[in-house]
């Protein structure tokens, strides 16, 4: 018998095996006196086990063994109200919140000057200048070129 | 005024609601009831009284702390035997004795000797009364590895379903499967007294 057949006899008395593959199991179980003899040793001891365990008492007095719980334990003024449970899941969800906002400030403080030298660039006077509509003066400015033109016009 | 609560005589559910409240003797009451309960799984899982009587007191405390989350869904007695299997699965990771390291034990994890045993066919036990054959089990299982002792405690005595059994023990389930098989075939070759047990 192979290993693995002898886990699905294992799973079908453990009531783990797919529904599908149990007809197969039956079979097999019934005609094979090898799966027979082992699937009867797995149930004796199924069996032995369901007797459970021995409980043996703790080898300390009740008083000793608590006083050595009861000075760890944190005291809790509060009740564990329904209120106090929403209050704990908001508490979760900051705990989330809090650095995501942090994250989110550090970003923006780092991204500010850029945008303010883009606003700066945008807000930046046109090409074409005109400082007093009296005078008559205009300006151009060439980035590209590096050159300022003043252009002065006599009204 | 308002009379003190009647703390042996309170059940189980209402002493949890108590002590959510903070009332320490309501959870000393609970601490009493179940404490040997609560020894006794972490002795079995670790075979040690001084380890036992530790990790006892770490899963009360660590109930104390969680006692806000226990909404009441399994008994008391369940979710505190939970807690302490974890903190004993826990330890005996970090003490790795729930890895296969010697030769014995890799024999062990994959069948060993039992894979030549012939089945047992009869009941060696019967007959006996309950303490008599929880005596015996007890035996038994102290002959087991560390891997097999607990997956037979995890889903013989709390009942857990192999993908449970898996998730505890940090392991796929085909190696539950395995290592449930030949715990069982262990078990029954050292009950039946097939196999010579050896000193522990």
């Amino acid at each position: 018998m192979t290993r693995e057949t002898q886990l699905k006899l294992q799973a079908w008395l453990d009531g783990e095996l797919p529904a599908a593959d149990a007809p197969e199991v039956e079979r097999l179980v019934e005609r094979d006196p090898q799966a027979a003899a082992l699937v009867r040793e797995l149930t004796l001891t199924r069996r032995w086990l369901a007797a459970g365990e021995v409980t043996h008492p703790v080898p300390e007095s009740r008083e000793f063994y608590w006083s050595q719980i009861a000075r760890r334990l944190v005291p809790r003024d509060h009740p564990v109200s329904a209120p106090g449970r929403v209050f704990a899941a908001w508490r979760r969800w900051l705990a989330w919140l809090a650095p995501a906002a942090a994250c989110a400030g550090l970003l923006v403080l780092w991204l500010w000057p850029r945008w303010e030298t883009a606003s700066r660039a945008a807000a930046r006077p046109p090409e074409i200048e005109t400082p007093t509509e009296e005078i008559g003066t205009y300006t151009f400015r060439s980035e590209s070129e590096q050159m300022t033109v003043v252009w002065v016009n006599s009204l | 005024m308002s009379r003190a609560p009647d703390y042996p005589n309170a059940s189980d559910p209402t002493l949890v609601q108590l002590a959510q409240q903070g009332d320490t003797l309501a959870f000393e009451e609970l601490v009493a009831r179940h404490r040997d309960k609560v020894y006794s799984r972490a002795l079995s899982m670790m075979r040690n009284e001084t380890d036992a009587l530790e990790l006892s007191q770490e899963a009360w405390i660590k109930a104390w702390q969680r006692l806000g989350q226990f909404q009441g869904e399994s008994s008391f007695a369940t979710w505190i035997t939970r807690i302490v299997i974890n903190i004993c699965l826990d330890a005996l990771r970090r003490q790795k004795r729930l890895h296969a390291e010697s030769i014995e034990q890799m024999a062990e994890e994959s069948g060993g000797v039992e894979r030549h045993l012939p089945p047992v066919q009869v009941d060696m036990l019967a007959g006996l009364d309950r303490a008599e054959l929880r005596a015996r089990i007890e035996a038994g299982l102290r002959q087991l590895s560390e891997a097999h002792r607990t997956v037979l405690i995890l889903h013989e005595f709390e009942g857990l379903e192999y993908k449970e059994c898996a998730k505890r023990m940090g392991c796929s389930i085909g190696t539950i499967m395995s290592r449930l098989f030949y715990a069982r075939r262990r078990l029954a070759a050292l009950l039946a007294g097939l196999k010579e047990e050896r000193k522990p």
